[in-house]
């Protein structure tokens, strides 16, 4: 039997002079999913005021929202600050769900000067279409993921638990199949 | 050096020799050259043995389109690779090869026997000859025919290298790097597009690489060709080579092949073999160019016979003359050129043989001058030489009457029987062909994908006509994408334009029907066999394709198909268009399995869902099984443990005792909004309205159609939240359903669904000290009868860990799930393992689990479901709300054949003598019937009980439930089992042992 890692703890995954993949420590996170009329008072309670266009994103306080669908966020906070935001979305007198989702998932960052081509080994998705300060939902090596542009070679990616380890292997053999390559 | 090399020609690097092997034996030859270049420098033209007859071939072509010269390459362990066309095989030093088909050498093949048979092996021998008697065909004639077929050896060992794959986005795909599509990326290329070539061969340049002597505007061909690359490159264009567009898919979905490190002599670290790139492109331009035709005339297939193309590649590509006295034989004006260059190389042109009556008088004028016999209005009636060519027979024909042959001799045949556009790409678009008079050939001409073809790839033929067309076509393709293009002007000198005449099978003064006559190579199909499946009474070309394997090798016809089709066409008095052509599929050429498979294999090949608790189980020995994406534990054997002691044990010390279950990969989902209550109503079969927050029930989802999707445990956390589990396999399929109906059905509902499957590590306890196990680490709730009933469920916390309980049990023992954040439930496992100690805990896994269930008759959606049990069906009609208005599948309960009698039901079974049944066995209630029985049901799961003190099953039974008592026959091979229909709950029916 395999003694791969089943799960996946902070730290630097793999390293090389084409692209550098780390696990981001924990934080919080949180699905939002609401209709337009519940924005403006969601984002008062929340502190952000939420994108309306799908891959668009906002950041204010500490947390972070990107908008992934017509009625859907993911908004990134502190682990401490959780609690004290579902606490502030409860008291929205707007119809709306919010979910605490920290624990579902995990971050990889994805940097280096060949890090958008890393994605290109398992993202159907051209990469260059995301402006940098957006992010798309999208898919890598089949499973769902959410893909933050930081900079030109600088992405965060969301992805559920299970499947990171997965990911994370190709992630490790795509950066030093790049690093390989011939200039 | 050997007398074969011409030295001053070729883009060969005579000063970087590389040594190589061919059946053992050593070969020199140079930087740059393929397998087939390298011998044919040392005069070895005999490469490898026909598929069939087994007769001996040599490369007949420079490029992939080769169907002769196959061999075996091999560099070490695992990594020997048959079928590699010797054509396109760069050498590297220690490269070991071997040739084909043959036994026990190459020279002397006992196999050849076929040939002096080959009256036998007409077209549709295997359909005339295998049909009788029809016992053979199992024992004597399969097993045959499998031993014959194939073409090489099929590697035994595991393949050591990597493969790879990668998106590539771009504005414009160009496939295929010669003058069109270089001219095609020059006219197109503009700030910001991303333009992409991509070609088959080593290097760049195409037809040019094979044409050093045309100018470009005023420089020589290879020159104009490096400043063209240069400057492309310096604009941004990325070439690619080594690179085969093999599919042309919907929405301009290409993909394209990369051969990485096949022509290295060695291989370096973290590098890929090959590499499949999935393209999206927004225009795609076409510039493959032409694929030069045979002639088709007796022995046209010796060993120094070969494409007239061919051989000017090899002497201005590659620097090899492929004979010394080369006589050519054409009906196009292209080879003329061939004899012309092999004449000024150093070799003496024994003839020029046109089967045209008229020629162009420059060429006519520059044969005179070289010295070069011409024979014009002349056919091919012959080759001589075993091994390799030694002479042609040639006669003049003049009208029908073909006169007398004369010999002459030689040591090459160039052939050249025109040119066709090469379609297979265009063809993949599903594209419409046009028939060209002129050229005798199909011609591109619709299709829906944003796609041009440009150069010789549409008809066009010289090195201005393709440079001018692909600007032409680059201008095009950058209007759509928004952009100018840049203009062209080009000139060229010394450029080679021209034309010919299309062929069939060539006249001969001897027996047709004994003529040898090659059409398709790679499967031996001659113009004979062709004739015979037409007069044998097909029609169609796909059916004389079938008939005759034409165009059915690994070359998919790339030679074949045209000259198939002008010959068909002529048996069946009909014009060629009428006839049509066979579809050409992807791949364009052979490609690796190891290329489609890319990284996804080994460890990789599916993404392995494992829970946190997972590492726990694996360092406790357990056994694993894997449940859709997930591996689960299956069982934790002890030290001499075969499953069925280990899942005993794990059931009686958690009946006993407790134990504790992974139950992590169930899926969940979050129905919050002030109508979840409502969306919950419509879409399980259940009541909803009147349960209360804090507690939790069975849920039962149907489809649309009344039979049973899924189940799952549904707790209330709040006024508008709830806590929904699916199955593990479900979770998904439940999401998207419950999606689906909310989007476009219910829109109007505020609630929303968040899958939180991966949020929660979830923890089941079973067992009638579970409560004691338990309690001191709940704080919130006192885990008593009164405060914490069964199906009640809380937020609270545990072992000081947030965490979400409920009180259920699929054990039917007292239970509890503990659902903690996900990253936090190795520790509560661990915790829990450790306190659980004093009572003798149990870790358990999914078959305990499967048993324990069983034992109580709960269900399995998937097991004991098939997607047509209802849940009447299924005994589970107290889970349907009667008084609600709809629910997802109430309609479909309602149809006369789900309320008929004598429906298959989910019954118990309890087997005579006590024996296991199987589970899938198929059941009838008259085991003296004759065969074919009339089958009534089958087991859905079955177990040894110790509970039960019996093996228990439960089977689907026509109309069991009205069959309680009687006993049912399951036939199996050795015997037949009776067995006693009984209700589905063998343990504890009354439900004692919940209770705390």
């Amino acid at each position: 039997m395999s003694m791969e890692i089943s799960s996946l703890t902070p730290g630097v995954l793999v390293d090389t002079p084409a692209a550098r993949v780390a696990v981001q420590p924990a934080a919080g996170r949180l699905s939002l999913r609401a209709r337009k009329a519940a924005l403006p008072a969601l984002g008062a309670a929340l502190g952000v005021s939420l994108p309306t266009r799908i891959g668009q994103r906002a950041a204010g306080g500490g947390i972070e929202a990107i908008c992934l669908g017509p009625d859907e966020w993911t908004i990134l906070t502190p682990a401490d600050a959780v609690a004290g935001l579902l606490a502030a979305g409860a008291g929205v007198d707007h119809p709306h769900s919010l979910v605490d989702i920290s624990a579902r998932e995990l971050t990889l960052r994805i940097q280096g000067p060949r890090a958008a081509d890393l994605l290109t080994l398992a993202c159907p998705r051209d990469i260059d279409t995301i402006p940098v300060g957006e992010g798309r939902r999208t898919v890598f090596d089949g499973a769902t993921v959410v893909l933050w542009r930081d900079g030109e070679n600088s992405f965060r990616m969301d992805i559920w638990n299970s499947f990171a380890p997965h990911l994370a292997r190709l992630m490790g053999i795509g950066a030093r199949e790049l690093a390989a390559e011939p200039a | 050096m050997s007398q074969y090399r011409v030295p001053g020609r070729g883009r060969v690097d005579l000063s970087r020799p590389v040594d190589f092997t061919f059946d053992g034996r050593s070969y020199r030859g140079a930087q740059g050259d393929s397998v087939a270049s390298a011998l044919l420098a040392n005069g070895v033209h005999l490469m490898g043995r026909s598929f069939k007859y087994h007769r001996p071939r040599g490369a007949i072509a420079a490029g992939s389109e080769e169907p002769n010269a196959l061999i075996g390459t091999s560099r070490g362990a695992g990594r020997f690779e048959p079928n590699t066309r010797a054509t396109m095989q760069e050498i590297w030093q220690g490269l070991e090869t071997t040739s084909q088909n043959k036994f026990p050498s190459l020279k002397w093949d006992v196999g050849a026997v076929n040939d002096a048979a080959y009256m036998l092996f007409s077209a549709g021998f295997y359909y005339k000859t295998f049909m009788w008697p029809k016992s053979f065909w199992n024992k004597v004639y399969e097993p045959f025919i499998r031993a014959a077929a194939g073409l090489g050896t099929a590697p035994t060992e595991a393949d050591p290298d990597q493969y790879a794959s990668r998106y590539l986005h771009c504005d414009l795909l160009i496939v295929g790097a010669g003058p069109a599509g270089l001219a095609a990326a020059r006219a197109a290329m503009a700030e910001g597009l991303r333009i992409v070539i991509v070609d088959e061969n080593a290097e760049p340049g195409g037809s040019l690489l094979s044409e050093p002597q045309a100018r470009i505007d005023g420089l020589p061909a290879w020159d104009w060709l490096d400043d063209e690359l240069a400057a492309l490159k310096a604009a941004g264009v990325r070439i690619m080579t080594r690179t085969t567009a093999i599919g042309y898919y919907h929405y301009n979905m290409l993909a394209l092949c990369e051969r990485v490190t096949d022509h290295l002599p060695s291989l370096p670290a973290d590098t890929p073999r090959e590499r499949m790139w999935r393209v999206r492109a927004r225009q795609v331009v076409l510039a493959q160019g032409a694929l030069e035709k045979p002639l088709v005339f007796h022995g046209n297939d010796r060993p120094g016979v070969m494409l007239a193309g061919a051989a000017q590649t090899y002497l201005n590509r590659y620097g090899v003359k492929v004979g010394n006295a080369p006589v050519v034989v054409t009906s196009h004006d292209s080879a003329w050129y061939a004899g012309f260059d092999l004449q000024e190389a150093g070799a003496r042109v024994q003839a020029i043989v046109d089967t045209r009556p008229h020629v162009r008088d420059d060429l006519m004028d520059q044969a005179r001058a070289l010295g070069i016999p011409v024979r014009l209005s002349h056919t091919v009636t012959a080759t001589s030489g075993r091994l390799r060519v030694s002479g042609v027979r040639v006669n003049p024909v003049s009208g029908a009457a073909v006169g007398a042959g004369q010999q002459i001799t030689c040591d090459a045949l160039l052939m050249s029987g025109g040119w066709t556009p090469s379609l297979h790409l265009f063809s993949h678009t599903q594209g419409k062909l046009a028939w060209d008079d002129d050229l005798t050939t199909f011609l591109p001409h619709e299709t829906r994908e944003a796609c041009v073809i440009a150069g010789a790839g549409r008809g066009l033929w010289g090195i201005e006509a393709a440079l001018t067309d692909g600007a032409a076509r680059g201008r095009e393709v950058a209007a759509a994408l928004g952009h100018p293009g840049n203009p062209a002007a080009v000139s060229v000198e010394n450029d080679r334009p021209g034309s010919g005449v299309s062929q069939k099978e060539l006249p001969t003064d001897r027996n047709p029907g004994r003529a040898k006559a090659f059409v398709d190579y790679q499967n031996d199909v001659t113009a004979k066999d062709l004739r015979l499946a037409v007069r044998e009474g097909m029609r169609s070309i796909e059916h004389v394709k079938r008939y005759t394997t034409n165009g059915m090798a690994t070359d998919q016809g790339k030679m074949s198909n045209i000259n198939g089709l002008n010959i068909a066409a002529d048996a069946l008095g009909r014009p060629a268009p009428q006839v049509g052509l066979t579809t050409f599929r992807p791949p364009y050429t052979p490609t690796t399995f190891g290329a489609f498979a890319g990284y996804q294999r080994g460890a990789h090949f599916e993404v392995t869902r494992k829970t946190p608790i997972d590492p726990w189980a694996e360092a406790h020995g357990a056994v694993f099984e894997p449940v859709g994406q997930w591996r689960r534990a299956r069982y934790f054997p002890q030290p001499g443990e075969d499953m069925d002691t280990a899942v005993r044990r794990e059931c009686r010390q958690t009946r006993e005792s407790v134990g504790i279950f992974d139950a992590s990969t169930l899926g969940k989902i979050e129905v919050v909004g002030p109508d979840a209550v409502t969306f919950m109503e419509r879409m399980y079969t259940n009541p909803w309205a009147k349960l209360g927050v804090g507690r939790c029930r069975y849920g039962l989802l149907l489809g649309d159609d009344g039979y049973i999707r899924d189940d799952g445990v549904i707790g209330r956390m709040a006024e508008g939240r709830f806590h929904v589990t699916t199955t593990t396999g479900g979770a998904a399929r439940v999401m998207n359903m419950m999606e689906d109906y909310l989007q476009t059905e219910w829109p109007d509902l505020d609630v929303w669904l968040t899958s939180t499957t991966e949020q929660w590590s979830t923890i089941a306890l079973n067992g009638p000290n579970a409560a004691k196990l338990l309690a001191p680490l709940v704080e919130g709730v006192e885990l008593t009868e009164d405060a914490f009933p069964h199906m009640a469920c809380i937020e609270c916390t545990v072992a000081g860990m947030p965490a979400r309980l409920f009180r259920v049990s699929f054990t039917g023992e007292i239970g509890f799930e503990v659902n903690v954040p996900a990253p936090l439930g190795r520790k509560l496992w661990e915790i829990l393992w450790d306190a659980g100690q004093q009572y003798g805990i149990v870790a358990y896994g999914t078959e305990a689990m499967h048993v324990l269930r069983a034992e109580k008759g709960y269900i399995i959606v998937g097991q004991d479901t098939d997607g047509t049990v209802t849940p009447y069906d299924a005994g589970m009609g107290w889970a349907v709300g009667k008084k609600k208005p709809d629910f997802v599948g109430k309609r479909g309960l309602a149809r006369p054949d789900l309320a008929a009698k004598g429906r298959k039901q989910l019954v118990g079974l309890l087997t005579e003598d006590r024996s296991k049944l199987e589970e899938g066995a198929q059941i009838v209630f008259d085991p003296n019937q004759p065969i074919p029985m009339k089958m009534v049901g089958h087991v859905t799961s079955s177990y040894h009980s110790d509970a039960a003190g019996r093996p228990i099953a439960l089977a689907l039974v026509e109309g069991g439930h009205d069959r309680m008592g009687e006993v049912v026959h399951i036939p199996m091979p050795d015997r037949t089992i009776a067995a006693k229909i009984t209700g589905t709950v063998f343990v504890d029916p009354e439900n004692t042992r919940l209770k705390i």
